[in-house]
């Protein structure tokens, strides 16, 4: 337990890390020499002293937005097995509380969005409160899945004691689809290309940065540690699956899913460089392209289990 | 029973004082609203002791020396009278303040008679055991919702929403009626109790009938038409008793003849799965459309209509397949969630009611920023929304849940339960999706930004009795979402009645879930705390200052720009086209002086359309070309009487 509590304080602390790692592939293909690995915690401490400017159109809520999407992203890194190693909790449905307080986090960041009364920021909620819905039922697919190969709803019972590679033991190579879903899935929660630009500037074509586009000083800080513990959520998860092997020691565990989470962040990173953004009508269709994935993975499974 | 006829007879005294006294305006209200919330709270108490221990208690009446009327008081109908005397209550208390026109006093008052009368008959319907009582209390709740619909009768449109619900509770009482002929004519017994010996086709027939019959009032797809009309025109406590609770007594008549006649087929089960899939997510996509503030909330209770639907259907095809913890998870599932809509709904029209007295309008596109003002009305919609959205750690979460834990239980079993197991499950992620996204564009266009049109901008909230059963209901939405435990109990106490033939249900397992909801929730709630606490340390000595918000280089911003709702949805329905098209009407800017030019857009319901070219148009076209029957003859008229009298006596 107590090792489940330190691995999820390590998982907040070096989920700023990885994401800088992204940047650095993105300067690689720019020719560039790219932000320092640590450039994500120098910008959380300098958002952490600074003050904050408020707008006169806000409320209380604009204030709460930046404090639940970041307790959820928290609270849910509690239920991630970290490389295998049992999470701090975990029960029978835990995934559909992990999925449905994620609901929640999107729900005050929209929220925090409409209450500046700008119309990028609600632009940019009408496309946070599309996406994900397809997104979901990519999700919800793929626990199926999983359901019908443990008998289990529970994040732990997927990715740690030895279980990823049960997985593709007894689904074969539909896991690929898997993966691939999960990737989608990763992209378009986490607003990155190509579904949507983090580095772009010109606030009509964002979504999720459009959205934080008032807050500043420590809210935005919580904002950002907020979607690096999301991110590493998803990636942690995509990392599993395709390093899906434990051995005996823990270091060594340690060292293959450092390895295999850089692989994942380094191919968002690729993604990004070689790939556009997709105009916003095309988003659903690519996203709907992650459902039809998940779905074929679990019939072409149930076809193979018979 | 005594408790319960003394809260009925007391909930009838209120409603009746009131056209002795209606003169003295203030006087009238406040002696309707406390004797009939006197009668209700002695009605809840009294169901809520009958559902904790367990036994049926019955009562029979001679009616016209001819008819029995019973009633009995079962774990079913002890947690729809929960349901009902809880909303009632509070909608009793909050109409004081609601009703503030001392110039309607006599209308006023009329509201009070049937409002007394719905709650009365609802709680009837509920532990009617035969079918003369049953008919009988389902008329009197159909007639009197009726007139409460029509309240502000000289809006036309109004008139029309009264015409349409007339006549929808009036084909389905028919259909409800004809299913009971059925069912009399193979038991020959009026008891619901002896259904369970006719033939498996009759039964099946019944089912369905009364599915229909009961669809309508509950507002299943596609026989909801009506809702979306008689909501709005109703005044906001009478939609949150409505759409609270009234339509709760169609889900009642659904697993109350599912349970009596208990016919295990799979085949209903699907239906009623298939059926609740389709308006959970029509239901909330036509939410998104709309521009009126109470026909969105209408349509939610569509949606919401379906999510117990699905959880009905996946208890149904768990008792077919023979697997008991389905069962007992998709009806505990789908029966915790009619307690649960029934709480959030009327927080949101209450909520609703507040804003359209205090601003005079309902179209969402106008308001705005009400939030700055109205705090305790803001908040509790806040509330309700996110309870609405089945987002944790609030109640609509908890019946998701478990509907959620009983369809993953049916992927397990095979062919077609497997499939649409899989079906259900991510229909309700698309409906939880899609009702994220409806709540917040309500919550982000109606109570946050800034004022869009001049009659949000200087706005209260004064009403103590409006803002009070608010708060109550809020409280209870967040204390269901943390403490399951004591609701889920209720809920697993009524299940047994639903034909399942288990006898006692053990509760440790279900207990389980729910002391895991909660020590999720509390966790999250930790989380949220510390980080509060960091904030405020972060936050400490900084200085804080206001500006407008960053238009993105703009200097001269306007409210107009704001996004609206309907630009919110936009995008959303464009998804939805096929099953939701979007009407248009918005001249072309031309020439280089444009003239001033309007949209205006409509999203059409396809069951609304295809029922007037369906059977509208036919039926019209049908007692067209039969006109000549009633030419004003009254000899041939009698003529007709004898002819019927005839026919009765030689062929039946």
């Amino acid at each position: 337990m107590i090792k489940s509590i330190l691995f999820w304080v390590l998982a907040i602390l070096v989920a700023p890390f990885f994401s800088a790692v992204i940047l650095k592939v993105k300067a690689f293909f720019g020719g560039k020499k790219g932000p320092p690995l640590l450039i994500n915690y120098y910008t959380l401490v300098k958002l952490f002293k600074k003050g904050s400017v408020y707008s006169t159109s806000t409320t209380f809520i604009f204030k709460l937005g930046p404090v639940v999407s970041l307790g959820a992203a928290v609270t849910v890194l509690l239920f991630l097995p970290f490389g295998g190693h049992p999470p701090v909790f975990s029960f029978s449905g835990d995934l559909l509380f992990i999925l449905y307080l994620l609901g929640l986090g999107r729900f005050f960041t929209i929220a925090a969005a409409m209450d500046t009364a700008s119309p990028f920021e609600g632009m940019g909620a009408a496309r946070e409160a599309y996406f994900p819905i397809i997104c979901e039922a990519t999700m919800f697919m793929l626990l199926i899945l999983f359901y019908i190969l443990t008998g289990e709803l529970r994040l732990a019972a997927y990715f740690s004691g030895g279980q990823p590679f049960g997985l593709w033991q007894a689904a074969g190579s539909p896991m690929l689809f898997v993966v691939i879903a999960f990737f989608v899935i990763l992209l378009a929660e986490n607003s990155r290309v190509p579904v949507d630009d983090p580095a772009t500037h010109l606030e009509l074509t964002m979504i999720h940065e459009v959205m934080v586009l008032d807050h500043s000083g420590p809210d935005l800080g919580f904002i950002e540690l907020g979607s690096f513990c999301k991110l590493f959520f998803y990636s942690s998860i995509v990392a599993r699956l395709i390093m899906p092997f434990e051995s005996g020691y823990l270091a060594l565990n340690i060292c293959l899913f450092v390895t295999s989470l850089l692989v994942v962040y380094m191919a968002v990173g690729v993604m990004e460089s070689v790939v556009a953004r997709y105009r916003m009508d095309r988003v659903p269709k690519f996203l709907l392209t992650s459902f039809a994935l998940a779905f074929f993975a679990t019939v072409i499974t149930l076809e193979f289990l018979r | 029973m005594n408790s319960f006829f003394l809260s009925i007879a007391l909930i009838c005294c209120g409603g009746f004082a009131t056209l002795f006294i209606w003169r003295n305006f203030v006087l009238m209200k406040a002696t309707a609203v406390s004797v009939i919330s006197i009668g209700c709270a002695i009605g809840l108490f009294d169901a809520l002791v009958k559902l904790l221990h367990q036994g049926s208690h019955a009562a029979s009446f001679e009616y016209l020396k001819l008819f029995s009327l019973s009633f009995q008081v079962d774990g079913l109908s002890a947690f729809f009278l929960v349901a009902i005397y809880a909303v009632s209550l509070l909608a009793a208390v909050y109409s004081f303040h609601y009703l503030n026109k001392p110039e309607k006093a006599l209308r006023s008052a009329v509201n009070y008679l049937f409002f007394s009368l719905l709650i009365v008959s609802m709680a009837l319907v509920v532990t009617a055991a035969n079918m003369i009582a049953f008919m009988l209390s389902w008329e009197i709740m159909s007639l009197s919702s009726f007139f409460l619909v029509i309240y502000d009768y000289e809006s036309a449109e109004n008139r029309k929403a009264g015409y349409l619900y007339f006549i929808f509770s009036h084909v389905g009482a028919m259909f409800i009626l004809v299913s009971f002929g059925i069912l009399y004519g193979y038991s020959g017994s009026f008891l619901f109790s002896s259904g369970s010996t006719i033939p498996d086709s009759a039964k099946l027939l019944v089912l369905i009938l009364s599915f229909i019959g009961f669809g309508s009032k509950a507002g299943v797809f596609p026989f909801h038409v009506w809702l979306p009309h008689a909501h709005p025109a109703a005044p906001s406590h009478i939609s949150a008793v409505m759409s609270g609770v009234m339509i709760k007594t169609g889900i009642y008549g659904i697993v109350r003849l599912y349970a009596s006649l208990s016919l295990h087929t799979p085949l209903f089960g699907e239906i009623v799965l298939i059926a609740g899939m389709i308006s959970g997510i029509l239901g909330v996509v036509y939410a998104l459309g709309q521009h009126d503030l109470k026909r969105l909330l209408a349509y939610h209770s569509v949606e919401n209509i379906g999510i117990i639907l699905i959880g009905i259907g996946i208890g149904m095809i768990g008792v077919s397949s023979g697997n008991p913890i389905m069962a007992v998870l998709g009806f505990s599932g789908g029966l915790l969630h009619v307690l649960n809509h029934s709480i959030f709904k009327s927080l949101l029209f209450m909520g609703a009611g507040v804003v359209i007295q205090k601003t005079g309008t309902r179209t969402i596109d106008m308001l705005g920023g009400l939030l700055k003002n109205m705090k305790v009305t803001g908040v509790t919609f806040l509330v309700g929304s996110l309870a609405i959205s089945g987002l944790p750690p609030f109640n609509g979460f908890v019946s998701e849940f478990f509907i959620y834990l009983g369809g993953f239980r049916g992927v397990a079993l095979d062919k077609t339960a497997f499939v649409l197991s899989i079906m259900a499950i991510v229909s309700l992620a698309i409906i939880g999706g899609l009702a994220l996204a409806c709540f917040t564009k309500v919550v982000g266009v109606v109570f946050q930004g800034e004022p869009r049109s001049s009659s949000a901008v200087a706005v209260d909230e004064k009403g103590p009795a409006m803002l009070a059963p608010m708060l109550i209901l809020a409280a209870v939405c967040i204390i269901i979402g943390v403490f399951p435990r004591m609701f889920i109990t209720l809920a697993l106490k009524a299940v047994p009645v639903s034909g399942l033939g288990y006898g006692r249900i053990p509760m440790e397992p279900f207990m389980q879930m729910t002391a895991n909801i909660t020590l999720a929730a509390t966790v999250f709630f930790i989380v949220l705390l510390i980080l509060i606490a960091l904030r405020l340390v972060l936050y400490r000595g900084k200085t804080i200052g206001k500006a407008g918000t960053w238009g993105c280089g703009f200097t001269q911003p306007t409210v107009k720009m704001q996004y609206t709702g309907t630009s919110y949805a936009a995008s959303i329905l464009e998804f939805f086209r096929p099953a939701a098209p979007l009407q248009e009407d918005h001249p072309r800017i031309r020439g280089r002086f444009p003239q001033k030019t309007h949209y205006h857009s409509h999203i059409d319901d396809i069951a609304e359309l295809h029922m007037v070219r369906v059977v509208v148009n036919p039926v019209l076209w049908l007692f067209d070309r039969l006109r000549w029957i009633q030419h004003g003859d009254i000899h041939l008229y009698i003529g007709y009487i004898l002819l019927a009298i005839v026919v009765l006596i030689f062929f039946v």
